[in-house]
């Protein structure tokens, strides 16, 4: 049993960035499978293209590579938080759809919702290790998508797990990159975790 | 009357108003009740209640709180727990609630007598939760993306109150709802849990009476998991015949967990697992090829997986799946022997071959046959003879001589080294020495030192030695540098095993060199059976059959001789095994002794039957020494005797066997002279005295030719004797022709019938002489003899009585005439009647001869003449009785004559002209 609160900060940060790339690594690959329910059960094209969605954060960045490890985290944080609200809204949308809440689609996008909030709350304790607080979350939430239809919400829920799918695999590297010894970092060197 | 009456309806009155004091829209109010109300107590604190009593009751009841008595179900609490805190409330005060019981009850007595019940509560005793301890978690993964998470505890103590248990689980930032247990206080599962973030947990129990929480555990679930084993597991046959390839699919991402595994296998039949080493496996796969396995051997693998850094539980076991390998050339030749059998020819051998089938594991595949090349060493020019044979044996006829034989197993992969066996003309090389056996571990093991020269390899022959079945040699081959080894073999306990050992050398072979041997000795079966063999005085040599090697059952160590008397104590000796024969001294003479052998083993003994015999009461040579000299006693007295009776033989032969004479060898001229005398005296025979007879003596003499006699011969003359037989005292001596005056005067046959009758081929021979009296010169001398023998005219008559005369029944009469006074006073009218037929030319014993024929009838002659049957016999009788008479024939076959003229029917019948006739 991993008791981290009482391990010293170095090896907390290495355990929680070792953690987070599995954990990264494990939602993704559940969001992989996610990706094949959802399309499945809101009978959708697999090979549909999904336009950007608002208030969908976006993976990909340029740059990746010049950023620092505090840049890092909080675009993480913020792209986790945002799915976070964005899967609580699917998941609400789906039960008020399919009236009814135990279906493995619905078990599965609680498990991701779990897994991205579990990764959020990795991101913020590195944060704290960083010796600066998490930024306080938004209270604005997710566009509401009462205008929409429900195929465009279909649609767009699609959008939302591809990019966190995308997100899964930055937010490894990006926590590999952390976990990486650099002058700049106090990290020290570990084992290299690839989901 | 009226009193009672007015009480009674008073009571009525105050029972109806107790219990409904009030009604008030229909409900009944009650007189009072109890505070606290359904109480819920720790075991074993204190407790107050109150009841409290309504107003209103009062005044119309008269009911105060100095009449409520409390009661526990029906029992009435005592007095002193009792206190009156003002008219309408009492309370009662328990120090310890484990004597509570429910319901507990207020109830007053009305009017001091009808106890009526109040109010009442239900109580409720139990225990608060302990703290649940021993909290601990495992995830099974059911699915591949479904993990769901059981947490088990101890509850602690059994609270006897409704304790309800949750598990409680939350991550820093978020807390999950409540896992309550379906079934039973002290587990519960979390349907899905999430890896790699710290989850805390803990457990509350909660009742009446309080709340209660484990300690919290924090963990990361991914390291608790349990996952599923492998799945699609599959085993296939590889290129080497000594590998075979396992296939499967890991059922847990690799994104979750890395997993390492444990692949375990045995060969089919065989209950032991082996283990691929663990470090092999120990990185995330999918496939392994497993090596070092036998050729053509079915295996069973199963595999298992845990996450790789070894934190969490290892998955259970796949099924089993086989896998066979592929075969491979035989890693060895058969052991090969032989047994040689030299019985038949001196010239040649009968040589069984015979080879053990390779093990499944040294064949490597199906052995499809066996080559066999013999080779003669002696004539390295001829060419080697080869069977294929598919059988484990080949039986050759060879000449004398070393040979050098080479079997090869065959499969389908090819064929195994060549397995050589050197057969000498004769095994001279050196032997074992020193082979000895002994059982360890239930086996036995077989030692030998080695020869001094370097062997080869050892054969080690034994077989069963019984006497029920043939000696069956078993076998086993040895490497030449070992000096020990276990029979590979049934080898049972109790039974006997001859075993041999030989080396074997490059160049030869050694002599066997055997040793008996049990694995397990017992008792014997059965004992020996004891016997004498000579019993003496006080000896007695026993002797006793050996047990049969199927009766032994171990080494006959001793035999132990046990004997005793009748009351007497046992007494044992012990003998060597090699003997069979034992002799028991100073034994008591005439004495019953009982006697039996135990046979003794290493594990005891047995003891055969009982067998008893009794000492002789004399010694050898005792009886000789008693016997020997009383008959040379006897011997002596009897050579005196004999002595004695030839001195006097002269004596004894006068009073015993007087001088017969021979009447064939009298001669006319010394009888004839008399004659004349006789006639012409015969008119004065009565004037001697009847006294002048002084000498009468009968000569019985044995005759030979009984047997010559025929039948019809010897009937009329038995006839004779039987009426003569009953005839007792009629018949009459010599010159007792009448013979009926008395019986004592006679001398008669019937007193001596059966020596008669044993004595009848005697012949007698009678002789009377008249002497003269005293010194008297003898007027007349008479002489008569009866004897049988041919007389002088008898040899001319043989032609006349062919059956009577040649055959004459030689027959025995007493004849006996005492010269005694008396009797010759009371015969003398037969002695006068017969000097009258003697006048008219018949001799004394015609007569005689007449009455034996006439029996005792009074009418004799006449009966006599009339039986023709008796014809012969009696002319034969007349002829032998009537010495010297004229004898006419023609008078047997007149009529029957008168008195008077009987004397001249009595003449002898066979007399013929020319014969010879007294004078």
């Amino acid at each position: 049993m991993a008791a981290a609160d009482g391990l010293p900060a170095t090896l907390r940060r290495r355990d929680l960035c070792s953690r987070g790339i599995r954990l990264a690594g494990k939602m993704r690959s559940d969001v992989v499978d996610l990706l094949d329910t959802y399309v499945e059960w809101q009978g959708l094209d697999p090979s549909a293209s999904v336009a950007a969605v608002e208030g969908v954060p976006v993976a990909a960045v340029e740059h990746w590579d010049e950023q620092t490890g505090t840049q890092r985290l909080l675009e993480n944080l913020a792209a986790y938080r945002a799915f976070r609200a964005l899967l609580t809204q699917m998941l609400e949308e789906q039960r008020e759809q399919l009236d009814e809440a135990d279906t493995a689609l619905g078990r599965a996008l609680a498990a991701v919702l779990l897994q991205v909030s579990a990764f959020a709350y990795h991101l913020e304790e590195l944060l704290r290790l960083e010796c600066r607080g998490p930024p306080s979350e938004e209270v604005a939430g997710p566009s509401p998508t009462a205008h929409l239809s429900l195929f465009e919400r279909k649609l767009r829920g699609l959008g939302v797990l591809r990019e966190l799918a995308q997100w899964a695999v930055r937010s490894a590297r990006d926590l590999r990159q952390l976990a990486k010894p650099s002058p700049g970092s106090s990290l020290p060197p570990g084992p290299a975790e690839s989901p | 009357m009226f009193s009672e009456w007015n009480w009674v309806a008073h009571g009525l009155c105050l029972l109806l108003n107790i219990c409904s004091l009030k009604v008030s829209g229909g409900l009944v109010q009650s007189c009072g009740h109890i505070i606290p109300e359904s109480p819920v107590l720790a075991l074993g604190s204190n407790f107050t209640a109150l009841c409290i009593l309504n107003e209103s009751c009062l005044d119309f009841g008269n009911i105060y709180a100095n009449q409520i008595i409390w009661k526990i179900k029906n029992r009435v609490v005592p007095k002193e727990h009792y206190h009156e805190i003002n008219r309408t409330v009492s309370s009662v005060t328990f120090n310890d609630t484990s004597s509570l019981g429910t319901p507990l009850t207020c109830n007053i007595l009305a009017d001091g007598q009808i106890e009526q019940n109040i109010y009442g509560i239900t109580v409720t005793v139990g225990l608060p939760p302990e703290k649940p301890k021993n909290l601990s978690c495992i995830v099974h993964q059911v699915l591949k993306l479904t993990y769901p998470m059981t947490c088990t505890w101890n509850p602690g103590r059994h609270t006897f109150l409704d304790t309800h248990f949750s598990l409680k689980s939350r991550w820093p930032q978020e807390t999950f709802p409540d896992c309550i247990p379906k079934t039973g206080n002290n587990s519960c599962t979390i349907p899905d849990v999430q890896f790699f973030v710290n989850l805390e947990v803990w457990v509350e129990a909660t009742n009446a009476l309080g709340k209660a929480e484990s300690d919290p555990l924090v963990f990361d679930p991914i390291e608790i998991v349990k996952p599923l084993p492998p799945h699609n597991f599959s085993v296939s046959s590889g290129i080497l015949p000594t590998v075979l390839k396992l296939s499967w699919e890991n059922r847990i991402s690799s994104a979750v967990m890395k997993l390492k595994f444990n692949i375990r296998y045995r060969i089919v039949g065989n209950t032991n697992w082996m283990q691929v080493p663990p470090e092999d496996t120990a990185s995330p796969r999918t496939s392994f090829s497993v090596q070092g396995l036998r050729p053509n051997t079915e295996y069973v693998f199963s595999i298992r997986c845990m996450k790789e850094d070894g934190v969490g539980y290892w998955s259970d076991w796949t099924e089993d799946k086989t896998g066979v390998t592929t075969e491979d050339k035989p890693s060895k030749g058969p052991p090969l022997w032989r047994i040689i059998d030299a019985s038949h020819s001196s010239a040649s051998w009968t040589v069984h071959l015979m080879w053990k089938a390779l093990e499944p594991f040294e064949a490597n595949g199906v052995i499809l046959q066996y080559e066999v090349t013999v080779r003669a060493k002696s004539s390295l020019s001829s060419p080697p003879e080869k069977y294929n044979v598919n059988t484990t044996n080949l039986t050759l006829k060879l000449p004398n001589g070393t040979y050098e034989v080479t079997v090869i197993a065959c499969n389908r992969a090819g064929a195994s080294a060549p397995s050589v066996l050197l057969i000498p003309a004769s095994n001279t090389e050196a032997p074992v020495k020193n082979v000895k056996t002994l059982a360890k571990h239930g086996k036995l093991r077989v030692e030998w030192t080695a020869p001094n020269s370097s062997v080869l390899k050892y054969v080690i022959e034994w077989c069963l030695v019984s006497n029920s079945s043939d000696c069956i040699i078993e076998w086993q081959i040895e490497p030449g540098n070992v000096q020990g080894t276990y029979l590979k073999g049934d080898i049972k306990p109790f039974k006997c095993y001859l075993i041999t050992v030989y080396p074997l050398y490059a160049d030869g072979q050694g002599g066997g060199h055997s040793v008996k041997a049990y694995l397990q000795q017992d008792r014997p079966s059965k004992g020996p059976t004891i016997q004498t063999k000579k019993v003496g005085k006080a000896e007695a040599v026993l002797t006793w059959n050996q047990l049969t090697v199927d009766e032994q059952n171990g080494f006959i160590r001793n035999y132990t001789i046990l004997y005793k008397t009748v009351n007497g104590n046992e007494t044992a000796v012990t003998v060597d095994p090699s003997k069979t024969e034992y002799t028991l001294s100073s034994l008591a003479s005439d004495t019953l002794y009982t006697v039996r052998v135990m046979a003794y083993t290493d594990e005891g003994g047995r003891s055969g039957p009982d067998f008893t015999f009794t000492t002789q009461k004399f010694g050898k040579g005792e009886i000789e020494a008693i016997v020997v000299p009383v008959c040379l006693a006897f011997l002596l007295i009897v050579l005196l005797g004999v002595l004695f009776c030839f001195n006097k033989r002269d004596l004894i032969k006068k009073h015993i066997w007087p001088i017969v004479p021979d009447p064939s060898k009298s001669n006319i001229a010394q009888w004839s002279p008399q004659v004349p005398a006789k006639h012409n005296h015969s008119p004065k025979d009565e004037t001697y005295p009847e006294g002048s007879f002084t000498d009468v003596s009968v000569v019985e003499i044995e005759a030979d030719d009984k047997k010559s006699f025929s039948e019809q011969d010897l009937k009329p003359f038995d006839l004779l004797k039987k009426e003569k037989s009953t005839s007792e005292g009629h018949s009459s001596g010599i010159g007792g022709s009448s013979c009926m005056s008395s019986p004592r005067q006679s001398v008669s046959d019937s007193d001596e019938g059966e020596t008669t009758q044993n004595t009848s081929s005697t012949v007698q021979y009678s002789t009377v002489v008249l002497n003269g009296y005293r010194d008297q010169t003898p007027v007349q001398v008479f002489s008569r003899s009866e004897s049988t023998q041919p007389l002088l005219d008898s040899e001319e008559r043989s032609e006349d009585h062919a059956e009577g005369g040649e055959n004459t029944t030689q027959r025995q009469q007493y004849f006996k005439q005492n010269g005694g006074q008396d009797e010759t006073n009371i015969d003398r009218s037969c002695f006068e009647r017969t000097k009258q037929i003697t006048s008219a030319n018949e001799g004394d014993l015609v007569g005689f001869a007449q009455l034996q024929i006439s029996g005792q009838s009074s009418q004799l002659l006449g009966l006599g003449l009339e039986k023709n049957t008796q014809e012969a016999a009696l002319s034969e009788v007349l002829q032998t009785s009537t010495e010297g008479q004229t004898v006419r024939p023609e008078t047997v076959e007149g009529n029957p004559p008168s008195a008077d003229e009987m004397p001249k029917s009595y003449l002898p019948q066979t007399v013929r002209q020319g014969g010879y006739m007294p004078q």
